[in-house]
């Protein structure tokens, strides 16, 4: 395959990757709507718009599976729309399965073997509805053949079902100018949503001129004139009436015969349309397709790799702006230079503070919202419930909570391990949990949202919980602790003892408590972001899982430091405090030197003996502890100087050195100074390993004595 | 034309696909341009298109943990680098930083990595007759000597000064 080729199919991947993942979402939709008794019309429309576009994009690039599998979906969601197909959870089955199966299409190989898709086929086929809808028996209601000859299909549908719900109807007469009016028609129809169905809307004949064009819209709504005009914030001179009583049981003759008499209304509005303003035919919403091609414009998908670039340019930028400045100070300091310093300052001002902006904006470029990740989550939420014969309501908020677009896509494996751990092992079957006097319905709580510089997603279930001491006594049996050690181990840290590599690799673990398989592997993940998890649970109430992130790894505040006679930078999203340390303080608890932090234990570490670092003896004047936290985890690092704060960019340390722990990576400072960017979640994890291995050790001593 | 600039390369060597053509590649069998450089008192040389720029000397940041033999990073146009000291991984003995030290930077194939050498020379064109492939000179050399290279010894005989190893990069920053 060709280079060009090979752009023109990521092009496509990237493009159908986002409808899917729409389709997705807009099922999830559906199937809450199922469930609650009134399916959102608009919202099956709307699928059905995105798989014939799909269709389309499908079998121009070549994917002839895949458009085959859209057209399959489209026929059933033509029906759908049409109203000749009931919404059931059957048919909302063969949606999602077909999800799936566009997605695996589009994973696969281009030289993959073709897959058997005809069962899925004869599925599709199976919910097809049967007969033609009885004629349409529009035309006395008070709308002029001129409306109904152009309705589409699909329009015509829901002009019926309408009518048939005795929903009145309405007619609006406005005029948009010609510059703003796709916008405009976009608010309109955003602000009809909740209270309103926009049937259709035409051009109207009397009404345009160079600048603006004036519209027709017929809609259904409960509302009255004033209330829709209120909530539509329609401009005065926009006409807005009722068309005419619903007379649900009148016959009246289809649209096609000869026009019947008209009731005494205004004149007409809708006259056949002029050839240049053909409306769609019917069948074909080619305006639905029109606006989702505007949509496309105004985004433009972009290789997170070029932002990565434009960030290092950012990075560049910043250390011209620090030499600018060290020029700057040379400048003051000659007299006859004055004014040219000032100037100078000035120029350099306002570069800082675009240059932030510039750094701003790359960044927010990067972030998307959790939602996406929460949408696939939510699926997998439907399948394994189903799979497990379990009944599972999702509760999902924060999905607006934005996250940098690298984290979110390593995010969706552990978050996805979690919720399958939930939903298999937490939540009890219907049955058991009538029994014990729960709902049948088991939750499973998807949260998110923004704590100070990091994102916090807890994962809750109201399911069984897990039982400390099974945990506890199958570490044991792994030799991951003693059972002394176990034993005076708090609750929250026999819980954690889940997330150990030596004892949630341990079938045990899972057979005994339900959890643990693979524990080890989403923390890994978890920790690799910068982030930790931690766990909550009751037996018989449940068990959440928060995990905390950083928003972006792109660029972070950190913290300068001197420790043992070089420079280290902290990350500042996981310094809670520094403060000098009193050498007084200091204890040594089972050979860990501890200090006393307002009532509580702190933990301390030095990086010389962390690092194994000779340190100049010079260097010990003064020394500082910053007071470093993730999730409920506290450790001091010891320096000897505070430098000041600074934005960095962390960028990764070489292949060969990637077996290094304890680095999240370097940064150029400017002035040629390279420094390390400590990692601070696996140097707590180092310290806290340490300190449990030490009281393990302990422990064992103790019963050997 | 120690401290020279030499031109720039930009020339990425290829993976080597298999061992005997990826080598042959790599050692430049038709161009067979050798860049020498001293080393702990040897004479020492490289593909010329594995070399992709010649640095030098400024402040290396140490890795604490990193292995024995890497000295440190540092940032070459916002690129972190790794920079080997190539005394440590030839187990030559060790010696002070002098004034000539530079660093090559040399794409090893996966990653580009700086090497600390004590003093640059110049580049050789070597003819295939100034070349001893290893094999023929001893068969327990290590893997990432490719041969020894005799400028010169078409026309005067070989001399001794002269000589040097010729080192492929590919073995010798594999880890």
């Amino acid at each position: 395959m060709t280079e060009d080729e090979d752009g023109v199919r990521a092009e496509f991947i990237a493009e159908a990757q986002e409808i899917i993942e729409l389709l997705s979402r807009d099922l999830l939709v559906l199937d809450h709507g199922q469930k609650e008794g009134h399916p959102d019309p608009d919202l099956i429309n709307s699928v059905f718009r995105g798989v014939h576009t799909l269709k389309g994009i499908a079998g121009m690039f070549g994917f002839y599976d895949l458009g085959e599998v859209a057209h399959g979906l489209e026929d059933l969601l033509d029906q759908l729309r049409l109203g000749r197909v009931e919404l059931s959870q059957e048919v909302l089955d063969v949606l999602f399965e077909g999800v799936e199966v566009l997605q695996r299409l589009l994973a696969s190989a281009p030289d993959a073997p073709r897959p058997d898709l005809g069962a899925f086929h004869r599925r599709i086929q199976s919910q097809l509805g049967g007969p033609a809808p009885p004629p349409p028996d529009l035309a006395a209601f008070g709308l002029d053949t001129g409306v109904l000859s152009v309705l589409t299909e699909y329009e015509e549908h829901r002009l019926r079902t309408n009518i048939d719900q005795g929903v009145p109807l309405y007619r609006l007469r406005v005029r948009y100018a010609l510059s703003s009016i796709d916008t405009d028609l976009e608010d309109l129809k955003s602000r009809a949503k909740p209270i309103a169905e926009i049937i259709t809307y035409l051009p109207s004949m009397d009404g345009g001129d160079d600048d603006s064009i004036e519209l027709e819209v017929l809609f259904a709504s409960r509302a009255t004139v004033r209330e829709l005009r209120n909530a539509l914030a329609l401009p005065d001179e926009a006409e807005l009436e009722a068309v005419a009583k619903v007379a649900p049981s009148a016959t009246i003759p289809p649209p096609a015969r000869a026009p019947t008499q008209q009731p005494a209304s205004p004149p007409t509005r809708f006259p056949p349309p002029p050839s240049g303003l053909a409306p769609p035919a019917p069948g074909h919403d080619g305006g639905a397709d029109a606006l989702s091609l505007r949509a496309v414009a105004k985004t433009v998908r972009v290789d997170i790799g070029k932002l990565d670039h434009l960030m290092n340019v950012v990075g560049e930028l910043g250390i011209v702006k620090s030499s600018v400045g060290k020029v700057l100070d040379r400048l003051r300091g000659v007299p006859e230079l004055r004014a040219l310093a000032a100037e100078l300052h000035r120029i350099h001002r306002g570069f800082e503070r675009h240059l932030d902006d510039l750094q701003d904006g790359i960044l927010d470029v990067r972030m998307v919202p959790l939602g996406q990740t929460f949408d696939r989550l939510a699926r997998a939420v439907r399948q394994v419930a189903r799979e497990h014969g379990k009944e599972v309501r999702l509760a999902v908020s924060g999905a607006d909570t934005e996250v940098d677009k690298l984290i979110v896509e390593e995010l969706t494996d552990p978050l996805l391990h979690l919720i399958r751990n939930a939903i298999d092992h937490g939540i009890e079957t219907p049955d058991e949990r009538e029994r014990l006097g729960k709902s049948r319905v088991g939750t499973l709580a998807l949260n998110a949202y923004q704590k100070g510089n990091h994102v916090v997603i807890e994962i809750e279930d109201d399911g069984a919980g897990m039982d400390e001491e099974r945990i506890v006594s199958s570490a044991v049996a792994r030799g991951a602790i003693t059972a002394e050690g176990g034993a005076e181990l708090a609750r929250s840290d026999k819980l954690a003892l889940i997330f150990l590599a030596g004892v949630s690799t341990a079938e045990h673990v899972s057979d005994l408590s339900g959890r643990g398989v693979g524990m080890d592997v989403v923390k890994t993940h978890i920790a690799r972001l910068g982030g930790v998890v931690d766990v909550h649970s009751q037996p018989a109430v449940g068990t959440k899982f928060t995990i905390t992130l950083p928003i972006t790894l792109a660029i972070i505040s950190a913290l300068i430091v001197r420790a043992a006679g070089r420079t280290y930078c902290i990350p500042l999203t996981v310094v809670q405090e520094a403060l000098l340390l009193d050498p007084r303080e200091v204890r040594t608890v089972e050979g860990r030197e501890v200090i006393t932090l307002r009532g509580a234990t702190l933990p301390i570490c030095r990086i010389a003996r962390l690092f194994d670092l000779e340190t100049p003896a010079e260097a010990r004047v003064k020394e500082y502890v910053v007071v470093t936290s993730l999730g409920q985890r506290r450790v001091g690092i010891v320096v000897e100087g505070l430098e000041g704060q600074e934005d960095i960019i962390i960028k990764p340390l070489g292949p060969s050195l990637r077996s290094v722990r304890g680095f999240a990576g370097a940064t150029d400072l400017g002035d040629q100074r390279v420094v390390l960017v400590l990692d601070a979640p696996s140097l707590l994890e180092e310290v806290f390993a340490a300190t449990a291995a030490t009281e393990a050790r302990g422990a064992r001593g103790e019963a050997s004595a | 034309m120690s401290g020279g600039p030499i031109q720039r390369r930009e020339t990425v060597v290829p993976a080597p696909l298999g061992r005997a053509k990826g080598r042959a590649e790599r050692m430049g069998e038709q161009t067979r341009e050798f860049l020498a450089f001293a080393l702990a008192g040897e004479r020492f040389a490289l593909p010329l298109a594995s070399v992709r720029e010649i640095l030098k000397l400024s402040p290396i940041t140490e890795v604490p943990r990193a292995p024995r033999d890497v000295l440190g990073i540092l940032s070459v146009r916002g690129r972190i680098t790794t920079v080997i000291d190539l005394r440590r991984r030839l187990r030559l003995p060790h010696g002070e930083v002098t004034r000539g030290a530079r660093v090559l930077l040399v794409d090893a194939g996966v990653e580009v990595l700086g090497l600390l050498v004590d003093e640059v020379f110049q580049v050789y064109r070597l003819s295939p007759d100034e070349i001893e492939l290893a094999a023929v000179v001893a068969g327990d050399l290590s893997d990432y000597v490719y041969g020894i290279g005799r400028p010169g010894a078409v026309e005067r005989g070989a001399a001794a000064d002269e000589i040097m190893i010729l080192l492929d990069p590919v073995p010798l920053l594999r880890r």
